[in-house]
Order: C-alpha cells, then sequence, then structure tokens
C-alpha cells in the first residue's frame, strides 16, 4: 500500500485522458448493468419459484381458442391434483388504455388457494364478502395504492376483448412478498360466462395445483394424453413456461442483450487497452529509472498493473452508479406500464458481474504493455528519451 | 599494503550484435577503484563510457570478464537480487535528471526508500536529510516543472543519496546545465566525496567538470589508455 499514492498520481497524469476513460467505462458499464438487469429480472419473473407447482393448461391450438369448462371435473380427480382454479384472461381498461395492469376473471373460492404465494396478506372478513358479491373484485394493495381505490369503492372496467363493461365493488387488497405481485386484479368468471354468449360453460386456461412439484411433469402428460384425441385438445405447461410464451412477444430479447454486451465490452477492452498502452509507453524512460533504482521487474508490473486495473474499476464504480439511479427512474417511469419493472434494482448477480468484467479488462488490457515495458533491458529504457 | 578496493573490473569485455555484426565496444578493460575514490571517466563519443558505467552500476551485463563491486561479483547474481544490491549500494544521477513529473520534490526523493523497511517517520527524516544536503529543504513541495535545471539535478543527486549508497554513479550530470548550474552541482558532487565519503563515477565530456574529480581516465577504442591524478 506503500505505492498507492504513486499510483494514483500517474493515473492522472494525463488527468483528461484518464477521465475521458473513466468516462467511456462509466457509460458502457451503465449501458451493460441496465441490460443485464433488466434481463434477469424478466427471466426471474418467468422462473418464478413461487410457481414451481402450478401448471397452466390451455387449448392446444392457440391461445386465444377455449377449453370446455368440464375439463377441471376430470382433472380434480386426479391423485397429484390440490386444486383446479378456471382463469380467463380480462384484459379490460380502467378509464384508460394506457393505465394498464393484469385483470382476470376467475372461478373465486381457489384463488387464494392457487395464488397462495402471491395473495399472502388478507382480512378473511372481506374475503368472505368478495365470495358473496358477484360483482365484488380483489386487487394487490400497490395496485390500489396507484390508482387511490379503497374497499368497497366501485371499478368500472371497459371490456376490450368480451362486449361487457363490469362495473366491479372493490371487496378485498391484498399483500404480496414482492410489489410485483400486487399488481394484478381478480373478479367473478360467472360475470363473464353469463354476460358473453360464446364463454357459456368455456374458458380460457385451467390452472392446476399439484401437491408437489416433482409431480408435475407426470401430470403435464397425463393431462394432454387424456385430451388427446378430444375434440379440443389441451396443451399444458408450468406456468414459468406459459409466462416465458407471454414475454416471447417481445422478440429475442436474450440474444440481442448478450450481443450488445459483449459488443460493449469488446469496446472497452480495445479502449482501456489504448489508454493503458499510450499511459505506459510514455513512461519507459520512468520505468527503466526506477529499475535502475532497484525496484525489480515483477514489482514494477503489479503498479503498472494497478494503475490499470484501478482505472477499470472507477469506470465500472461509475457506472454501477448510473444503473443504480437509472434503475429508480425505470422503475417510476415503466413500472406501471410493464407490471413485472415494478421491483426492478440492479440484482447483485449483475453488480458482481459488472466488477468482475471491469476488473479483468483491467487486467487483459494492462498485461501485454506492463509486461513488454517490464521485459525491455533497462539501458535501452534509459536511451529511450 | 592491499589497498580497499570497491570497484574490480578484470578483463572486462562488452560486444553489441547487429544481425551476425558484431561490434566490440570494451575489450579486456581493467579497472581498479579505491573506496572513496573520484574518478572521472572521459573519452571520446562512442568510445564506450556509458557502457562501461551501467555495467559497473548493475544495469547491464558484460559479455566477458568479471566485474566486482561493494564485495559481489556482479556475474553471480540474478536480475532481482542485482535489483536489490543495486537499491543498497549504487545512486544514480542522470543527465536529463529523470524525476518523476507527477511526484513533487519531496516524494521523489522519497522513492528509493519504498524499497526498505523502513517506516513513514524514518523515510521523512532520511527524506529531509538528504534535501538538506543538496541545500533545498525548501522546496519540498514542489513539482519538477517548478524547479529550476539546477535544482532538478540537485534533487535528483538527494533521491541518489537517499539509501546512504557506497557509490555514485553520473552520467554527464552537468550535459544539460548552464555554467554556474553546472559549477554549483560539481560542487556537491566533490562535497559528497570529500565530506561524506562516496565513491564517484563520474561521465563527462566537460574537462572544467572532469577537473573536479581526483582521477581522470580516459577510454579509447574498447580499454583505458591513460589514467591522469588531478593536482589541485
Ligand atoms: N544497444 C546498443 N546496440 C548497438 N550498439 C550500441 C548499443 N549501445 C551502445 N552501442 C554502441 O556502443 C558504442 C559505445 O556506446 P556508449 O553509449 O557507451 O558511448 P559513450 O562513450 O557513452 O558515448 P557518448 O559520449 O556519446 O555518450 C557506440 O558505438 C554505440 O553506438
Ligand atoms: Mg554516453
Amino acid at each position: 500500500m506503500r505505492y498507492i499514492h504513486l499510483i494514483l498520481r500517474s493515473l492522472f497524469r494525463s488527468r483528461r485522458r484518464t477521465i475521458l476513460t473513466v468516462l467511456f467505462l462509466a457509460v458502457s458499464v451503465f449501458l451493460v448493468a441496465t441490460l443485464q438487469s433488466i434481463l434477469l429480472t424478466l427471466d426471474a419473473f418467468a422462473n418464478n419459484p413461487n410457481s414451481s407447482n402450478r401448471i397452466a393448461v390451455r387449448h392446444k391450438v392457440s391461445l386465444t381458442n377455449l377449453l370446455p369448462l368440464r375439463y377441471a371435473d376430470w382433472i380434480r380427480q386426479q391423485p397429484e391434483v390440490e386444486e383446479v382454479m378456471a382463469l380467463q384472461w380480462f384484459g379490460g381498461i380502467y378509464q384508460d388504455p394506457r393505465n394498464f395492469f393484469p385483470n382476470f376473471a376467475a372461478e373465486p373460492e381457489p384463488i387464494v388457494r392457487i395464488f397462495k404465494e402471491e395473495i399472502v396478506e388478507y382480512s378473511e372478513t372481506q374475503w368472505r364478502d368478495f365470495l358473496r358479491d358477484r360483482n365484488g373484485c380483489i386487487v394487490g394493495e400497490a395496485l390500489a395504492k396507484k390508482y387511490g381505490w379503497k374497499v368497497g369503492d366501485v371499478i368500472p372496467m371497459q371490456g376490450t376483448i368480451f362486449p361487457i363493461n363490469p362495473r366491479l365493488n372493490l371487496r378485498l387488497i391484498y399483500r404480496s412478498r414482492r410489489l410485483t405481485d400486487e399488481q394484478a386484479m381478480y373478479f367473478h368468471f360467472k360475470l363473464v360466462e353469463e354476460g358473453v354468449p360464446f364463454m357459456q360453460g368455456r374458458v380460457g386456461n385451467l390452472w392446476v395445483r399439484a401437491k408437489h412439484p416433482d409431480e408435475v411433469p407426470r401430470l403435464i402428460e397425463r393431462i394432454d394424453r387424456h385430451f388427446a384425441d378430444a375434440v379440443e385438445p389441451t396443451l399444458s405447461e408450468t406456468e414459468n413456461a406459459f409466462q416465458l410464451e407471454f414475454l416471447k412477444m417481445m422478440g429475442n430479447l436474450a440474444t440481442i442483450i448478450h450481443a450488445i454486451t459483449g459488443a460493449v465490452l469488446v469496446a472497452i477492452l480495445i479502449v482501456t487497452a489504448n489508454t493503458m498502452a499510450m499511459a505506459i509507453r510514455e513512461r519507459t524512460t520512468e520505468v527503466a529509472v526506477f529499475r535502475a533504482m532497484g525496484f525489480t521487474g515483477s514489482r514494477m508490473l503489479g503498479i503498472l498493473m494497478a494503475e490499470g486495473i484501478l482505472l477499470a474499476i472507477m469506470g465500472g464504480m461509475a457506472g454501477l452508479g448510473l444503473a443504480w439511479l437509472a434503475a429508480g427512474g425505470i422503475r417510476a417511469a415503466l413500472g406501471s406500464v410493464i407490471p413485472w419493472l415494478t421491483d426492478f434494482t440492479i440484482p447483485v448477480d449483475t453488480l458482481l458481474f459488472c466488477l468482475h468484467a471491469s476488473m479483468g479488462l483491467g487486467i487483459l488490457s494492462t498485461f501485454i504493455p506492463a509486461y513488454r515495458v517490464v521485459r525491455r533491458p533497462i539501458v535501452e529504457g534509459l536511451r529511450a528519451l | 599494503m592491499a589497498l580497499d578496493f570497491i570497484i574490480r573490473c578484470e578483463a572486462v569485455a562488452k560486444s553489441y550484435w547487429r544481425g551476425t555484426l558484431e561490434i566490440p565496444v570494451l575489450q579486456g578493460l581493467d579497472l581498479e577503484i579505491p573506496r572513496g575514490g573520484y574518478y572521472a571517466l572521459m573519452g571520446p563519443s562512442g568510445s564506450g563510457k556509458t557502457t562501461l558505467l551501467n555495467l559497473i552500476a548493475g544495469i547491464d551485463r558484460p559479455t566477458g570478464g568479471s566485474i566486482e563491486v561493494c564485495g559481489y561479483d556482479l556475474n553471480d547474481l540474478d536480475d532481482d537480487q542485482l535489483a536489490g544490491w543495486r537499491s543498497q549500494h549504487v545512486g544514480f544521477i542522470f543527465q536529463n535528471y529523470n524525476l518523476v513529473p507527477v511526484l513533487n520534490a519531496f516524494e521523489n526523493v522519497e522513492l528509493p526508500l519504498l524499497l526498505t523497511r523502513l517506516s513513514r517517520r524514518e523515510r521523512r527524516e532520511k527524506v529531509l536529510e538528504a534535501l538538506a544536503l543538496v541545500n533545498l529543504t525548501d522546496r519540498l513541495e514542489n513539482y519538477p516543472r517548478q524547479l529550476s535545471g539546477g535544482q532538478e539535478q540537485r534533487v535528483a543527486i538527494a533521491r541518489a543519496i537517499v539509501t546512504e549508497p557506497d557509490i555514485l554513479v553520473a552520467d554527464e550530470p552537468t550535459g544539460a546545465l548552464d555554467a554556474k548550474n553546472a559549477e554549483e552541482v560539481m560542487a556537491l558532487l566533490e562535497r559528497l566525496n570529500s565530506e561524506v565519503g562516496k565513491t564517484i563515477l563520474l561521465v563527462t565530456h566537460d574537462p572544467k567538470a572532469a577537473h573536479h574529480a581526483r582521477i581522470q581516465i580516459h577510454l579509447e577504442k574498447g580499454v583505458l589508455d591513460r589514467t591522469v591524478e588531478v593536482n589541485r
């Protein structure tokens, strides 16, 4: 540590060059950190460990074809099944199309058992009120807060897929462990079934809860086999896979993000390598003077490497700082539009990845010029003026 | 009576190769310098003065012969041992001062002490002592670009003596200075020799500078051809 002073001074020898390099690194790392965080957040959403017991059953042909409601009866009799629930994406609008939040028509009684990992805290009295009121609905607390809803309010919903505009009575506000899970609204499926002629006895999805996650694959296989020859064959998948299908509508995001990350890392490498090569080459004589005074080659190499690594880490930290600030902005600006960004942060994994990547790039870009200058004979270095 | 020779060169040879062509610079050179000696190495340009100085200072290796300095046969030391040896026994003074531009005078002088086990306080004492010897205690905070050439060279001399080495090697230390500053630097070296007892090996073109030494040796065609004692 006696060299830290020397290292810092040397690093800022050419102040403008160092500051520009740090800024470039910061912007690059910011970009990588933000993109990777979005990817991880979406990934976490599609790999929700809470949903490992749950199966989404739908029509084999497409997401928009309907299944007969009576399929639920057969599925319920299977020994691995804990609960079955009819679930219909309603896609309704509250006041303005920009006020997007997921809203579903569901068979009411099973809701809290199917989604027990998400609907964690609620009042039993309110729950009974909801079950009794055919026009009742339940929403997550974050959603309620956003629109200022209180229990007892009337929420007019405007159908988009279905030609009905239910006026729902807010009966219950639940809490979840994560804000992301407090973004949904559920109301009685009967409203859709009785209000829309083509929905009689039919539903978009059956949500199944297995008693044990290990039984999920077997159950999926059995359900699909049983209905394979029916007029309406089924396609069952884990809830995670189903969510993923939903997210895939956004295109092959992961590939694009990884490609951008790779390109940015290469750019960082080139820029730091160039900065360090210049910084070290112009000090050829100085390195020779140090070595003449008795600094060994490996000590000099260490000092020069520390400089490069410090430069990279300064850039990396600045970039992560920017990303952290931006995460707040993304939460505020997009969290209400894209519900799974409500909890958006820079995950620890991404943080560590970016720190390691910048450190690695610092090492990589400094080693070659540092090694070359240190290996040069002292007398040649002294002559190189 | 055997004199205490601090530098002993025996049949030292050094050649450079340009491709397969051998360029002999030193060819079987013998030289003995006693402890406390002050030698000026002279000779025409390209005669090998710098080469010889670098060999004795242990920053270059001979192609033949042996060099013993401060009781060590330099051929026996590997690169890292040689570095350690230099840090203890040799102080370098260059024509271009070679101070680190981003460090101030104090920090420049402190540099070689970073290789020792001395504490911060002990280092500070030694640095102040060295800077007092060169008469620059009022310039501690100045950076090289804020100093005159003569002052820069005096800081460099302080850096060379701060570790209390046995010998000082100086390659054209006045080459970049005007007459007045050159005279000052030479007077300083003379004082270090006569008062502190440093062995000094000085390479110079300047007869005036060489006159400060006690002995002048002349290098010609790869060997020493003349040794002159300076009468004062
Ligand atoms: N690395 C090298 N490769 C090839 N030849 C070299 C190398 N270093 C020195 N020489 C040659 O060796 C000879 C002696 O060089 P040296 O620098 O020792 O001379 P010098 O006496 O110090 O000269 P000057 O008074 O000009 O400083 C010169 O002819 C020089 O060209
Ligand atoms: Mg020379």
